[in-house]
């Protein structure tokens, strides 16, 4: 897969009724991938010009709150001449099932990158099953 | 494996799933960003500024390392190539949802301006790439100080 070619990356803009709006600012739908390993369902957002102290993860009942802000002070003293893409917050919620243990959840941001790890509750891990001889 | 059940007593029972369906390909088919994001247009997405001293490059390139990340600015052209890796880096894991793509790209953009190539600075923050290229000397306004005789 080394040389596909990257397809491109448009982001999809969310009405703000469907997020909790705290700044000024248009809203995006990051794009995320989730997969499992034995341990762990480990969530991976991409967020690009978000740093970690402008990001929030709340857990509210059974969702997961991800919220992304962004400063857009970054303009001020410049001209815009050509512009494919538009800067804005991001938010996405997941619901999250009895199979994840929820103390235990983390989070880190690295590169536009929120990784969200979610350990999973030990009934759910698989484990084997010792058989006796009888 | 779903177990269903067979007595299904009411037949129009089977048109509610079909309309859920229908809802749902619809709701597809008019979010529309889906599909027309890969005709025409390339990645990464740009956005150029220009200030008093600098044109500026922006570009959303999340979780790429800097050594895979290639600037090069050759006369007024600013070429940018890189490689997104699938970063899992846990070895065999089970994708249940994928939406981030990977690869290759490469892209080259035409300069608003004559640029000084040897001042070239670009930096990587929160997977957003800035090319800051000042502008040649030649176009920036030459201020002449006025002599009193």
């Amino acid at each position: 897969m080394s040389n596909t070619e990257h397809p491109v990356v448009k982001k999809k803009k969310l009405a703000p009724d469907r997020c909790i709006v705290t700044g000024k600012g248009d809203w995006y739908y990051p794009l995320s991938d989730i997969y499992e390993t034995p341990d762990n369902f480990t969530v991976v957002i991409d967020m690009p010009g978000v740093g970690a102290n402008n990001i929030t993860v709340d857990m509210q009942s059974n969702e997961l709150i991800v919220n992304g802000e962004i400063s857009q002070e970054a303009y001020t003293d410049e001209k815009l001449l050509y512009s494919e893409y538009n800067i804005g917050h991001y938010h996405r919620h997941f619901i999250l099932s009895d199979a994840i243990n929820r103390d235990k959840i983390e989070a880190k941001m690295s590169d536009g990158i929120l990784t969200i790890i979610l350990p999973k509750a030990e009934h759910v891990k698989p484990r084997k099953i010792q058989v006796k001889e009888a | 494996m779903n177990l269903i059940r067979w007595e299904n007593t009411d037949p129009l029972e089977g048109f509610t799933h079909i309309q859920r369906e229908m809802g749902d390909l619809i709701d597809f088919l008019s979010s529309g960003s889906r599909t027309e994001g890969y005709v025409g247009a390339e990645f990464p997405q740009i956005v150029v500024s220009m200030n008093k001293d600098n044109v500026i490059v922006r570009a959303e390139i999340p979780g790429i390392k800097v050594i895979d990340l290639d600037v090069q600015v050759a006369d007024d052209i600013l070429t940018i190539k890189g490689e997104r890796k699938p970063n899992t880096g846990e070895g065999h894991v089970t994708y249940l949802r994928r939406e981030r793509n990977f690869g290759t790209f490469a892209r080259s953009i035409m300069l608003p301006e004559k640029v000084d190539a040897e001042k070239v600075v670009a930096s990587y923050k929160n997977g957003v790439l800035t090319v800051t290229l000042p502008k040649a000397a030649e176009k920036k306004p030459k201020q002449i100080e006025i002599k009193k005789s």
